[in-house]
C-alpha cells in the first residue's frame, strides 16, 4: 500500500510543484493520473518512485511511504525493487543494443546470480512475447516494441508496484493496444500500477480509478464507471480526452466548399531504400483548403511517404503534381512543409519567437500574425525561452506554429498531436482549420480519433494482398 | 544456447598476439600469415560479413602490392607506402575490428568478472549506445535542416559559420537530453546498488576458446621465429 500525505513538493530553482497531495493506492490497484500538461502528473510519478527529490532535486514535505515505512529514508536502489519505473520515450533509456542484454540489466545491477539473471530475463522476454527479436538490433524496432523491452526490463526485477510516465506519448495505436495487453498481464498478475496519462482510451478496462491533477494540486477522483458518465462538455471543460474507444470513427466536419480541381495529385508514387522498397504505386489528390488525414497500420510507410511528398527523400517512380504541374524533389521542398514528430530535433535558434521567424520576412503583418498564433497556442509567455526547455507537448505545438507561419502551399504534419492533452488537440486542430482556409494543402499523418474526427477526409494506406511493403491507397 | 563468437579473454588474448606480432616482426610481407589467421579466426565464429568485405579490402591490398613491386605502378593519391601500411597492419584491423562489435553485455560482464568498477562499467555502456544514438540524432537534424530550406547551398556558403550552429545546438542538447534520459533509466533501475553487479552472460571457455587461445601464440611465436624479430 503506498501513501502520501500532506505531500508538497517544489523544484529546485522553480515555481512548479505539487502541494497539498493527501492519497492512497491500494495493492493491486490501478491509479490514473490525468489532467493538462504541465498540471503536475509527472511530478507525482517522480516523486512515487523517489527520484524526486533524490535525483530531481528539490524540497518535499510531508511523508510518502510504502507499506509503512517511509518512501525518502531508502537509498534509490531499494526503492528501484519496489517499484519499478516506464518513461515516456523508451529510445533512449536502453544501455545495451540487443535485447537479452537490456533485459537483464536492472538484475545485473544487483548482482543476482548468472542462473537467476539467465532465469528471470527468460522468463520477461517470453511472458512479453519478445523471444522472436532476440537477434535483432534493438534500434530497428518501432516505438511500441521498444517500450515493450523497457517494460520487461523492469519486469524481469519482479517488483510489486509499477509507476508510468505518459507511457503511451510516443507510440501509435497499434504500440497503445500492444501496451495495455501489458497492463492487463500485469493487473492480473496482481501488481499495482500508477500511470500518468492523458490519452486515456487505452486505459479501459485496466484503470481502476482516474485523479485529476491540475496546477500542482488533486481537483477530484472518480471511479472508472463515474469517469464514463462525463457528458461531453465536462470533458471538453476539464480538457480531457475520450474515455472510452469510439467504435465508429465519422469525419464530422460538414463539407466545405473547396474547389474541385485538387491541388496536390500523386500519381503511381513508388519509394526504395536500399534495396527496400517501403511504398509501391501510390495514387491520391488532396484538395487546397481540406484538412486530409492519412492514416494506415504500422510501419507502413506513411512518414516514408511525407518525406517524399515534401522533396527530403527522391521518388524511385511516379509524380507529384501541384497546382497541374509536376514537381522535382528540389522544388517541392521549397512548396511543401514537414513537420516530424519527432521535435527533439526540429528547432535550431535561442527562443521560441526566433524560432517561428527562422528565415521569414520580419513584416509587421507577419509579426502580429506569429504573436497571436503564439497565443493561441499558449506559446506566448514562453516566447523567449530556449525551445529545449519546453515540454514534449509545447514542442509539438511549436513545430505546428513554425509549420503554420511559413508561406508553403503543402503542409504534412506527423502525428501532431500524439503528445497533447485534449484541450490542446482540439486548439491544434482549430489552428490546422484556420491554416487549411488560406488555401493551404494540410495533410495530417495521424492515429489520433478525436484528430480525425476534425478533418475533412480520410485517406487510408493499406495493405494489400497482404504483402508488407506492398500497397495501394484508396481514396 | 550455443555460443558461436570467442569468449571476451580470447579477443583480447587474439588482439595482443597481432599486435605484438606486427611490432616486432622484421618481415613486413610474411604478416599475411598472421591476417590469414585472422580471417580463420572470423569463419570459426561464422562472422561471414565481416570476413566478406575483409577479404575483397585484402585481396586488392595484394593485388596492388603486387602492380607495385613488378610492374611498377606508382598511384598518386594512395601511396605504395599506405598500401603497405594497411597489408602490415591487417591482422590487427581484423581482431580489432572483431573485439569492439562484440555485444556490450559480453564485454561488461567480463568487466565484472575482473572486478573492474562499477561506474567503469556503466560509462562503457554509456559510450556503446552513444554513437548510434548519435548518428540517429544527426540524420534527423539533417533533415529538418533541408525541410527549413537552412541546408541549401548558397545558404551553407554564405553562413557557414551560423550553418555550423544550426547543426550543433540542437546536437548538443540532444547529447544533454538523452544522458540526462539515460541516467534516469539507470538509477531507476539500481544501477547505483553497491557491491559487485551479475551478468547474463557469465560463460566459461570452452575447449573452442583455448584452442584459439593456443593456436594464436603458436602462429604468432612461429611467424616471429620464421620472419625475424626487429633489432
Amino acid at each position: 500500500m503506498i501513501r502520501m500525505k500532506d505531500v508538497s513538493f517544489r523544484y529546485l530553482n522553480s515555481t512548479e510543484g505539487v502541494s497539498g497531495i493527501d492519497l492512497m493506492v491500494n495493492e493491486g490497484e490501478c491509479v490514473v493520473f490525468t489532467g493538462p500538461s504541465g498540471g503536475g502528473k509527472t511530478t507525482l510519478t517522480r516523486l512515487l518512485n523517489a527520484l524526486a527529490p533524490s535525483y530531481y532535486t528539490g524540497t518535499l514535505t510531508g511523508t510518502i511511504s510504502i507499506n509503512g515505512k517511509s518512501l525518502t529514508q531508502m537509498p534509490q536502489y531499494t526503492v528501484a525493487r519496489q517499484i519499478g519505473s516506464v518513461f515516456q520515450d523508451p529510445k533512449s533509456q536502453f544501455f545495451s543494443s540487443e535485447l537479452a542484454g537490456e533485459a537483464a540489466f536492472a538484475c545485473e545491477n544487483y548482482g543476482f546470480s548468472a542462473e537467476e539473471i539467465r532465469d528471470r530475463t527468460d522468463d520477461a522476454i517470453v511472458s512479453f512475447g519478445l523471444n522472436g527479436f532476440r537477434s535483432r538490433n534493438l534500434d530497428v524496432l518501432s516505438s511500441g516494441e521498444k517500450q515493450k523491452v523497457a517494460i520487461a526490463s523492469v519486469y524481469a526485477l519482479r517488483p510489486d508496484i509499477y509507476v508510468c510516465d505518459e507511457p503511451t506519448s510516443n507510440l501509435d495505436k497499434t504500440g497503445a493496444e500492444q501496451l495495455a495487453a501489458v497492463f492487463k498481464q500485469l493487473k492480473a498478475e496482481g501488481h499495482t500500477i500508477i500511470i500518468a496519462e492523458h490519452r486515456l482510451s487505452w486505459l479501459h478496462g485496466i484503470a481502476d480509478r482516474f485523479i485529476y491533477v491540475r496546477d500542482g494540486r488533486v481537483l477530484w477522483e472518480r471511479n472508472t464507471a463515474e469517469m464514463e458518465q462525463l457528458s461531453p462538455e465536462e470533458r471538453e471543460r476539464y480538457g480531457l480526452r475520450e474515455i472510452t474507444e469510439k467504435g465508429d470513427r465519422t469525419i464530422q466536419t460538414p463539407t466545405r466548399n473547396t474547389d474541385q480541381f485538387p491541388a496536390l495529385c500523386v500519381k503511381s508514387l513508388s519509394c526504395r531504400r536500399k534495396k527496400t522498397k517501403i511504398f509501391r504505386d501510390i495514387n491520391f489528390s488532396a484538395p487546397a483548403g481540406q484538412i486530409t488525414a492519412i492514416t494506415g497500420h504500422n510501419g507502413i510507410g506513411k512518414t516514408s511517404l511525407a518525406l517524399v511528398l515534401s522533396g527530403l527523400w527522391k521518388e524511385e517512380s511516379g509524380q507529384v503534381v501541384v497546382d497541374g504541374r509536376e514537381l522535382s524533389a528540389r522544388e517541392r521542398r521549397k512548396q511543401t512543409w514537414f513537420s516530424s514528430n519527432d521535435t527533439g530535433t526540429q528547432f535550431f535558434t535561442n527562443s521560441v519567437s526566433e524560432e517561428v521567424l527562422l528565415n521569414m520576412k520580419h513584416s509587421e503583418e507577419h509579426l502580429e500574425k506569429a504573436r497571436s498564433l503564439l497565443k493561441r497556442l499558449g506559446l506566448y509567455r514562453y516566447k523567449d525561452v530556449h525551445p529545449a526547455s519546453l515540454s514534449g507537448g509545447q514542442k509539438q505545438r511549436l513545430a505546428i506554429a513554425c509549420g503554420v507561419l511559413s508561406d508553403r502551399t503543402i503542409l504534412i504534419f506527423d502525428e501532431p498531436t500524439s503528445g497533447l492533452d485534449g484541450g490542446n488537440m482540439k486548439i491544434v486542430a482549430d489552428v490546422l482549420r484556420e491554416a487549411a482556409d488560406q488555401k493551404k494543402v494540410i495533410l495530417v499523418i495521424t492515429h489520433d480519433d478525436e484528430l480525425i474526427c476534425r478533418c475533412d477526409s480520410e485517406i487510408s494506406i493499406d495493405d494489400c494482398a497482404n504483402e508488407r511493403k506492398m500497397f495501394n491507397v484508396m481514396l | 544456447m550455443q555460443r558461436k563468437n570467442f569468449a571476451v579473454p580470447v579477443k583480447l588474448w587474439a588482439s595482443g598476439c597481432a599486435i605484438v606480432g606486427i611490432s616486432m616482426t622484421s618481415n613486413t610481407v610474411l604478416t599475411c600469415i598472421l591476417a590469414l589467421t585472422g580471417f580463420l579466426y572470423l569463419s570459426v565464429q561464422h562472422n561471414w560479413r565481416a570476413l566478406k568485405s575483409f577479404g575483397v579490402f585484402y585481396i586488392a591490398m595484394a593485388v596492388l602490392l603486387y602492380l607495385i613491386r613488378y610492374q611498377g605502378l606508382h598511384m598518386v593519391v594512395f601511396s605504395e607506402f599506405y598500401v603497405l601500411m594497411f597489408w602490415n597492419l591487417f591482422a590487427v584491423f581484423i581482431v580489432g575490428w572483431d573485439l569492439i562489435t562484440t555485444p556490450p553485455g559480453e564485454l561488461s560482464a567480463f568487466m565484472s568478472r575482473i572486478h573492474m568498477p562499477t561506474a567503469g562499467i556503466l560509462g562503457l555502456l554509456v559510450m556503446f549506445r552513444f554513437f548510434p544514438t548519435m548518428k540517429a540524432e544527426l540524420k534527423s537534424v539533417w533533415l529538418s535542416m533541408r525541410n527549413r530550406g537552412l541546408a541549401a547551398p548558397c545558404q551553407l556558403l554564405l553562413h557557414p559559420v551560423v550553418s555550423c550552429e544550426y547543426v550543433l545546438v540542437p546536437l548538443l542538447l540532444r547529447c544533454l537530453q538523452i544522458a540526462d534520459q539515460l541516467s534516469v533509466s539507470a538509477v531507476a533501475r539500481g544501477a547505483e546498488a553497491s557491491g559487485k553487479r551479475g551478468s547474463y552472460y557469465e560463460k566459461d571457455m570452452t575447449i573452442k576458446d583455448w584452442s584459439c587461445l593456443i593456436l594464436w601464440s603458436v602462429v604468432t611465436f612461429l611467424f616471429l621465429w620464421i620472419g625475424g624479430v626487429r633489432a
